[in-house]
């Protein structure tokens, strides 16, 4: 690849994204569609154009000026064809659409991302597209869409934005802190969709978890945030440090029991804690009380010292505030722990009933597993079997298969 | 956030004939979907509803009733949270029953009551 090549592949990476928010943030007149041609066109032009004359001083000045008059030419043309003329509208727009205009763009965008008619994984989708600038082929991996579904939905929400004007405006102040609470959402779900195991070690996975940290430093900064912000902002920072820990060297999937507790970055739970301090608050949120059980998973120096008496409680009053199969799972585990096993049981049995949890893996291995732990090894078996045939994942069969194997040498 | 009632709605007829096993195997996996909508603290809960019941009315118990043979039977329901309307119909919309055109949604708001 040549060095102008890779210098337009470097700037395009960075900037596509903010550079279609922002035409379409500065011109109303122009759809996100037109805004992404424009965008692109202006990418080709530089590539043609350094080619012959070599890299200008300003590369990003060069391409912002391309794309700054294509897109006053198109609209000049409509507005020919509209017989129409807003000079004035015109000024303001090309005033807004300039390189030094662009550092808060990106908070401007999300919070229009967070719009309240959008079902929550278009809200993240659109994000990840035009927020931190991914790939249609990264976003369809992410989430295990085929590039074509991911157009769809891309598709719908544009059609949105273009039918309501949506990222054209400024949220209303009285709407700001329901789309607070969107954008806290959309960040919370990214970090998610980053940290979970059964993608195994994918890099991206990583990048995805950094720039959910990203977003809410940005949100942190800026004076839109709350308390919930800075919890969230532990909640992260608590995954994060125990993130490498998850796979052994082998990239085999590990569980807390069985993670080299040292390899936890005790500097990202340090700066945790602080923020978690410092988000106290009347007002006790979901992100409140995931830190506060991440926390104490950090806190503890071995899988039994942990204060799993203090983690089902914790689980209980996120019950209480969100009712949630999956989350009730996990109440189950730290109740069966902190030696509530009757009451654990009970839960798990309930679960085995519903339609949905029936069918998840993870409720058929914590079965198993504690089937195993008391003793009973064939009952044991038979979960660990149905759980192994519900899941794709090679880590999650490889772990399951794992567990089976160990049942078969204490037969 | 407000709740709404995703009410399923399919062919009675069809699935009356399979047994419980084929039915569920028959359907698309609805447990990503579920599972993510947790994961946004949209899903409250939901269930399946079996094909056989009973009709009631002031005169009469039929033990068919008319909706045995409906084609666009109710199913099942989810609960879930949604900002409003058009969000929970984004939300129907996902549902892999629905996008695979094996059922319809129907998205109704639960009336909420007036504070005294």
């Amino acid at each position: 690849m040549d060095t102008v090549q890779q210098e337009v592949d470097h700037l395009y990476k960075q900037h596509f994204g903010k550079m279609v928010a922002s035409l379409l943030y500065s011109w109303r007149d122009i759809d996100p569609e037109t805004a992404e041609d424009i965008v692109q066109d202006s990418f080709s032009s530089a590539l043609t154009d350094w080619r012959l004359k070599g890299i200008p001083a300003n590369p990003m000045g060069w391409i912002y000026k391309v794309c700054r008059n294509t897109a006053l030419n198109k609209i000049k043309k409509n507005k020919r064809l509209e017989a129409l003329s807003e000079k004035t509208d015109q000024g303001w727009a090309e005033d807004r659409f300039s390189e030094s205009a662009f550092e808060d763009q990106p908070l401007r965008i999300l919070f229009a991302c967070a719009h309240p008619d959008l079902s929550p994984k278009a809200q993240v989708v659109i994000t990840l597209k035009y927020v931190v600038n991914l790939k249609v082929e990264a976003i369809a991996r992410i989430f295990g869409m085929t590039i074509d579904g991911v157009d769809k939905l891309l598709l719908r929400a544009r059609q949105k934005i273009k039918e309501e004007k949506i990222i054209l405006e400024e949220p209303h102040p009285q709407a700001l802190k329901q789309r607070l609470s969107i954008v806290h959402k959309i960040i919370y779900l990214t970090f998610n969709e980053g940290y979970k195991s059964s993608a195994g070690k994918e890099i991206i996975r990583e990048e995805l978890c950094e720039e959910a940290l990203l977003l809410n430093k940005a949100l942190l900064d800026s004076h839109l945030s709350n308390k919930e912000t800075k919890a969230l902002h532990a909640l992260m920072l608590f995954n994060c440090a125990r993130f490498k820990s998850r796979f052994a060297a082998s990239g085999e999937l590990l569980d807390l029991e069985n993670q080299d507790r040292s390899l936890w970055n005790s500097d990202l739970i340090f700066l945790a804690h602080d923020f978690l301090t410092r988000s106290q608050s009347r007002v006790i949120s979901k992100y409140h009380l995931e830190a506060a059980i991440a926390c104490l998973h950090c806190a503890a120096t071995s899988f039994e010292d942990t204060d799993w008496k203090t983690i089902a409680q914790l689980y209980a009053r996120l019950l209480h505030l969100h009712p949630n199969p999956f989350v009730e799972l996990n109440y189950a585990i730290a109740l069966f722990y902190a030696e509530d096993k009757v009451a654990a049981f009970k839960i798990l049995h309930e679960l085995q009933h519903h339609a949905i949890l029936n069918q998840y893996y993870l409720l058929n291995m914590t079965l198993g597993k504690f089937h195993y732990l008391e003793g009973d090894n064939i009952t044991a078996r038979q979960f660990l079997c149905k759980a192994y045939h519900q899941t794709d994942a090679i880590q999650e069969k490889d772990f399951i298969q794992h567990m089976i194997d160990k049942l078969e040498d204490h037969a | 956030m407000e709740r709404f009632m995703l009410i399923v709605r399919e062919d009675l007829e069809k699935i009356g004939r399979l047994t419980t096993e084929e039915r569920f195997a028959a359907s698309p996996n609805m447990l990503d979907w579920v599972k993510s909508l947790a994961e946004s603290g949209n899903y409250i809960g939901g269930e399946p509803l079996a094909v056989t019941g009973r009709y009631v009315s002031k005169d009469e118990v039929l033990s068919d009733g008319p909706f045995i043979e409906a084609k666009e039977g109710i199913s099942g329901y989810d609960i879930i949270l949604a900002e409003n309307l058009n969000q929970a119909v984004a939300i129907a919309q996902t549902c892999p029953m629905v996008m695979l055109g094996l059922a319809i949604r129907e998205v109704r708001p639960i009336q909420p009551m007036f504070d005294i």
